[in-house]
């Protein structure tokens, strides 16, 4: 178990220009505020987690942040420019790539396309390596496609389908095209649901050594321990709005998360004790 | 095979511009936009031939392509139009574009010829430069099907969502689909109204939607493969069903309700499946060979027995590592 990289700076920030801006972003739906007012600054290089129980805003931040659910208000700068009223399919060729809650593979897709649909986005397609005729050879695997399939330890399944698949190997080659997009900004919503306690493991591994080449990312996750395993920094969010930030451990521990969670009375019971 | 190509003219050319009429239908399907509107460019482009030939003395070809320019544009206007509606919505709109179509066929005058239509469109186009245009705009369907591109449209078919976070425009795509829609629903009537002489209402129209949809729902809605199967079957079965009499119009409709209902992915979707299977027997030979993986990483169970499992076990799981977490217990202490 690594020891994260704790972030004590309050506001999210070190100093390092931010990949991604939000100031003042709400979402919300006729009167639910889904998400409402979150400002927050994350640098290249570093995992920053969201908590929060169900419903408290985090999957609907990250559709805001991906521009598939608009915003109600509120601005989103990428690299210091305003991106709020760019379309969703511009963010992937800025460096934003997500994955979602469900799994979205593509079925009639082998595990090789699926991927090299995220290699797609990039501006070369992830063919680096050509074809005399400028083109990737049929049935040949791009760098960018195989890399993302190695560090996803998915090799030997390059030519399965998607229902040959065990749930957490579905999960995955989600991450896997995620990874292929050779994004600078990685949102990963729950992508752990679904896998045993030694995939979570190879994931939270995995995040961290992704973290070397300044890749940003965003992890929204229910499991505490991998948030606290993986995450450099994580904000808590509780009806559309951030109640605590912080390093992983400190903001597990605020009485503001745990009552979020757990509810005031098992809070007055347990100061009780 | 000559003999046989010539007595069979008509239905070798009936195949071709079918084929191409399947396909001005599959190709938005192909794309997730419900549209029929390949049906209403079939009958502009048969009209809109017939006139540039009879009227202004055009050759077939120069009449032929500003056809299908003027389709795909039209195509472009329509789709601008009713992108943006969905399902069944969108599906109705595009069949009130055809039968908009026939109206204006119907009462158009001079123009169209009424209700008699126009004949008398007699050019030089042969069979031969007819399956030569057929092969060409077949090779570039072919083309969207494979590759970036056609991993790019199945995309936007299955999850518009996931397109857009891949960097797809989807409405660029489902644009695309109205124009390509348009074009060989246009080139399908021109070529058609060329080898036939004539036009009128009752070539064009809602039989045309059906027909269509017959081909590509029994041949396979996924790949220009299955709309040739479709076209084939399609374009012979009538004929050869003559001979069972009246009986042909029930036995044309059973097979076509047995294919809807046991072949939900047509006839090229069983072959598929069908090379599917044995890649899959002889990679799990090859990786048992190798020692490698013969189907997964955890265990070697399949979703369906999979996932269940780990619901279950999340469901059991989840909430007792988050309550322990936050209280700081260690799970199984009091």
């Amino acid at each position: 178990m690594s020891t994260p990289v704790v972030q004590t700076d309050d506001a999210g920030t070190a100093g390092t220009a931010p990949v991604l801006e939000l100031r003042d972003v709400a979402v919300h739906f006729g009167g639910v505020k889904a998400v409402d007012g979150i400002s927050l600054q994350l640098e290249p290089g570093r995992i920053y987690g969201i908590i929060g129980p169900n419903g408290s805003g985090k999957s609907t931040l990250i559709a805001g942040i991906t521009r598939l659910t608009g915003l109600t208000r509120g601005e989103l700068l990428l690299d210091g420019q305003p991106v709020h009223d760019v379309a969703p399919s511009r963010l992937a060729g800025r460096g934003v790539a997500r994955t979602f809650q469900t799994v979205r593979l593509l079925a009639d897709l082998t595990v090789r396309a699926n991927v090299q649909i995220g290699a797609d986005a990039r501006a070369d397609g992830g063919r680096s390596r050509r074809g005399p005729t400028g083109w990737l050879r049929p049935g040949a695997t791009s760098p960018a496609v195989a890399d993302a399939i190695a560090r996803t330890r998915l090799e030997g399944f390059e030519d399965h389908y998607p229902a040959e698949l065990s749930y957490g190997t579905q999960r995955r080659v989600e991450i896997a095209r995620a990874i292929a997009m050779g994004p600078r900004l990685l949102l990963l919503d729950e992508p752990t649901a679904g896998m045993n306690q030694t995939e979570r493991a190879e994931i939270s591994a995995l995040m961290r050594s992704m973290r070397t080449g300044g890749l940003c990312q965003l992890l929204v996750e229910h499991d505490v321990q991998m948030m606290i395993d993986t995450c450099d920094y994580v904000f808590a969010m509780n009806s559309g709005r951030l109640i605590a930030q912080g390093a992983p451990a400190e903001v597990v521990r605020d009485p503001a998360v745990q009552e979020a969670y757990l509810g005031r009375k098992w809070r007055e019971h347990a100061d009780g004790d | 095979m000559s003999d046989f190509f010539n007595a069979n003219l008509v239905l070798v050319q009936s195949t071709l511009t079918g084929l191409l009429l399947a396909l001005s239908i599959q190709v938005p399907l192909r794309m997730g936009v419900f549209s029929f509107a390949g049906a209403g460019s079939y009958g502009i482009g048969a009209y809109a031939t017939g006139i540039l030939v009879l009227r202004y003395e055009m050759d077939a070809l120069p009449a032929i392509a500003l056809t299908a320019l003027g389709t795909a544009v039209i195509g472009l206007l329509l789709g601008a139009l009713i992108s943006r509606l969905g399902g069944l919505y969108l599906a109705m709109a595009t069949v009130a574009f055809d039968l908009i179509i026939s109206v204006i066929a119907i009462n158009g005058g001079e123009l169209t010829g009424a209700s008699t239509g126009l004949f008398g469109i007699i050019t030089d186009f042969t069979t031969g430069q007819m399956f030569v245009l057929t092969v060409a705009v077949l090779a570039l369907v072919a083309m969207s099907e494979v590759g970036r591109l056609g991993r790019r449209v199945d995309t936007v078919r299955d999850d518009p969502e996931l397109a857009a976070s891949m960097g797809i425009n989807v409405r660029r795509y489902r644009l695309a689909a109205f124009v390509v829609s348009g074009a060989l629903g246009g080139l399908a009537g021109g070529m058609n109204v060329l080898v036939r002489s004539t036009v009128g209402p009752l070539d064009i129209g809602f039989g045309l939607i059906v027909l269509a949809l017959t081909m590509i729902i029994v041949g396979g809605s996924r790949s220009w493969k299955g709309a040739l199967i479709g076209a084939v079957i399609f374009t012979w079965l009538p004929d050869l069903l003559t001979v069972i009499g009246e009986w042909q119009e029930l036995v044309y409709g059973v097979i076509v309700a047995v294919a809807a209902i046991f072949l939900p992915r047509g006839i090229y979707g069983v072959l598929q499946d069908g090379t599917r299977w044995v890649q899959r027997v002889r990679r799990d030979r090859r990786a048992a060979a190798r020692g490698g993986p013969v189907v997964d990483a955890d265990g070697g169970l399949r979703p369906q027995e999979d996932e269940a499992a780990v619901l279950v076990a999340q469901a059991a799981e989840q909430p007792v590592r988050e309550l322990d977490q936050l209280s700081g217990r260690t799970q199984g202490a009091p």
